[in-house]
């Protein structure tokens, strides 16, 4: 970058070398619709973070660390009716900070450090859907920093994410109402477009339109949709979020069995 | 009681296992971390390590792009590293751009690869003045428990001999290159660059593979790179106390030692992954 001064300079660009190889890319194979691919979890794996997580899931690669309670910066001051449970009222609750990375070496073509408005508007996204599951009232003046890292990009990255950084906050002993589970659609293109569950890089490639789905499922409500891509019927949509409403339920399983391992783990190593 | 003390008077705590030359987690002087090194798992980087020193866990992933060879090198390529220390891995960090110590060590490893030749900058040139390879080196801590340059010169040699490059041909007739995904080929590894890090203490004790803590509380730091056959090509000292020549020649001595273990580690791992 021209102007960048903090790293070490480059040529001024570059392109992949798969922009001129002979080959075309194949279409990706027929499969079962509402596969979910097998999922590594793993919780309690940084030594400096408060609370971890690593997901795989297929060839998508996601590290989420959380630290914090600390004091928010700017908090304001100020009263106001306070809430049920004796949680402090609303000006004083607490913020939950996110963000999500996408190392240079995890997609098809290097993306450089800073990333840009993408990553900002998935770290958005990935707020929003964890407010509802944190009981951030808990928490008064202080603020949570969920730090997401996307190591392997192998397709719904956003969903990956959002179930590692739900597995960070219950790691790190923050007090939560649930988890949130997230799970990727994508609809194949015209003719006979179809929505598949949990897609890999490759047919969120040649897809006609996305879909992230956040749920939380002890309580069976939706924390999170985020989706775009080219318009269809509605029932299709509607239809969409059922698919990746059950993907999730099948999928809090295995986050249980991941969480109950850490603890034992934890308690395992420290006996004091 | 023990961990009272340790929180008011740190320093005090560590001379007290110093005394016995020894150190908090058991360790000796002179011993190093478990080192474990996981090579080639990320599939969309050209070559990929993970390297694990103890607790601090660092992965470099490499990729190559295309270029024009610079104007003062047209027969040259490029090797750009880039070392992110992102607030996952320690509570210091903020997020933005990079700060001292990330610049710091980039800057340490672009003096590595320099000094040490690991790649001849002109294997990478494809056609003199036209077209060459740059190769992205980033490295990204993700837990930072002291030990940072060790780690991240280790996973980069190990992610450049993981590197696989395509071939490619200038096509006479339109000039453009035509690459072949199918036939690809490892990078030439010159040599291989190992980094020792060791903490001075009170200005006269020194250890090795220092932890965050140890780092935090000493008075010094140094880092010894040495290639095979005892030669060196790297050495980082950035202010800190004094150390006399004999000290300086007992640290490169133990590098000597510690590049003998690791090439073995490497070459054990490396074998182990050949047949694909």
């Amino acid at each position: 970058m021209p102007g960048d001064h903090r790293r070490i300079r480059g040529p001024e660009e570059s392109q992949p070398p798969q922009l001129y190889a002979a080959d075309k890319d194949e279409a990706p194979a027929a499969r079962d619709p509402t596969r979910l691919r097998p999922v590594y979890a793993r919780a309690g794996l940084l030594s400096q973070a408060k609370g971890s997580a690593y997901l795989e899931a297929g060839g998508t690669k996601v590290l989420c660390a959380v630290s914090g309670p600390r004091q928010a910066e700017g908090s304001e001051r100020g009263g106001g009716p306070a809430g049920a449970g004796g949680e402090a009222p609303a000006a004083l609750r607490g913020r939950l900070l996110c963000d999500f990375r996408r190392a240079p070496f995890s997609g098809r073509r290097r993306r450089a450090p800073p990333g840009g408005g993408e990553e900002r508007e998935l770290a958005l996204a990935l707020q929003e859907a964890l407010e509802p599951a944190v009981r951030l009232g808990r928490y008064p003046r202080a603020q949570l920093e969920v730090s997401a890292l996307l190591l392997e990009d192998g397709g719904s990255a956003l969903a990956a994410a959002l179930t590692a950084a739900a597995l960070a906050l219950a790691d790190a002993g923050v007090e939560m109402y649930d988890l949130v589970v997230g799970c990727g659609l994508s609809r194949t293109p015209e003719p006979a477009p179809t929505w598949l569950l949990d897609p890999t890089r490759l047919e969120e490639e040649h897809a006609a339109a996305g879909l992230t789905v956040a749920l939380m499922p002890v309580l069976n409500q939706v924390a999170g949709l985020l989706g775009s891509g080219e318009g269809g019927p509605t029932e299709s949509w509607a239809e969409a979020v059922r698919l990746g409403l059950e993907g999730c339920q099948r999928l809090y399983p295995v986050l249980q069995q991941c969480l109950v391992r850490a603890a034992r783990r934890r308690g395992a190593a420290a006996p004091s | 009681m023990a961990a009272g003390f340790k929180t008011v008077e740190p320093l005090e705590y560590y001379r007290r296992f110093l005394k016995e030359n020894c150190r908090p987690d058991g360790r000796e002087l002179g011993e190093f971390r478990t080192t474990t090194v996981n090579i080639g798992s990320i599939s969309t980087a050209d070559g990929s390590a993970l390297v694990k020193l103890g607790n601090t866990t660092v992965i470099c992933g490499i990729k190559a792009e295309f270029a024009a060879p610079p104007t003062d090198a047209p027969d040259k390529g490029y090797v750009v590293p880039n070392v992110d220390l992102p607030p996952l891995c320690s509570s210091r960090f903020r997020s933005g751009p990079p700060g001292e110590e990330a610049q710091v060590a980039s800057q340490f490893i672009a003096d590595v690869i320099e000094n040490s030749q690991i790649i001849q900058k002109a294997d990478l040139c494809i056609s003199t003045g036209k077209l060459s390879w740059v190769l992205y080196c980033d490295i990204i801590c993700l837990d930072y428990d002291g030990n940072i340059l060790d780690a991240c010169t280790f996973a980069l040699l190990a992610a450049l001999k993981n590197v696989q490059l395509p071939e490619v041909t200038i096509n006479e007739e339109t000039g453009l290159a035509e690459v072949n995904l199918k036939k690809k080929s490892y990078l030439n590894i010159r040599t291989n660059p190992v980094a020792t890090s060791f903490a001075v203490f009170d200005d006269t004790l020194l250890i090795v593979d220092p932890t965050g803590e140890e780092e935090h509380l000493a008075t010094g730091t140094l880092t010894v790179v040495m290639d095979e056959e005892g030669k060196l090509c790297c050495l980082h000292k950035p202010g800190g106390s004094g150390l006399t020549g004999a000290k300086l020649q007992d640290c490169m001595s133990r590098a000597v030692t510690r590049h003998k273990e690791v090439k073995k580690l490497m070459d054990e791992v490396i074998k182990s992954m050949k047949p694909k």
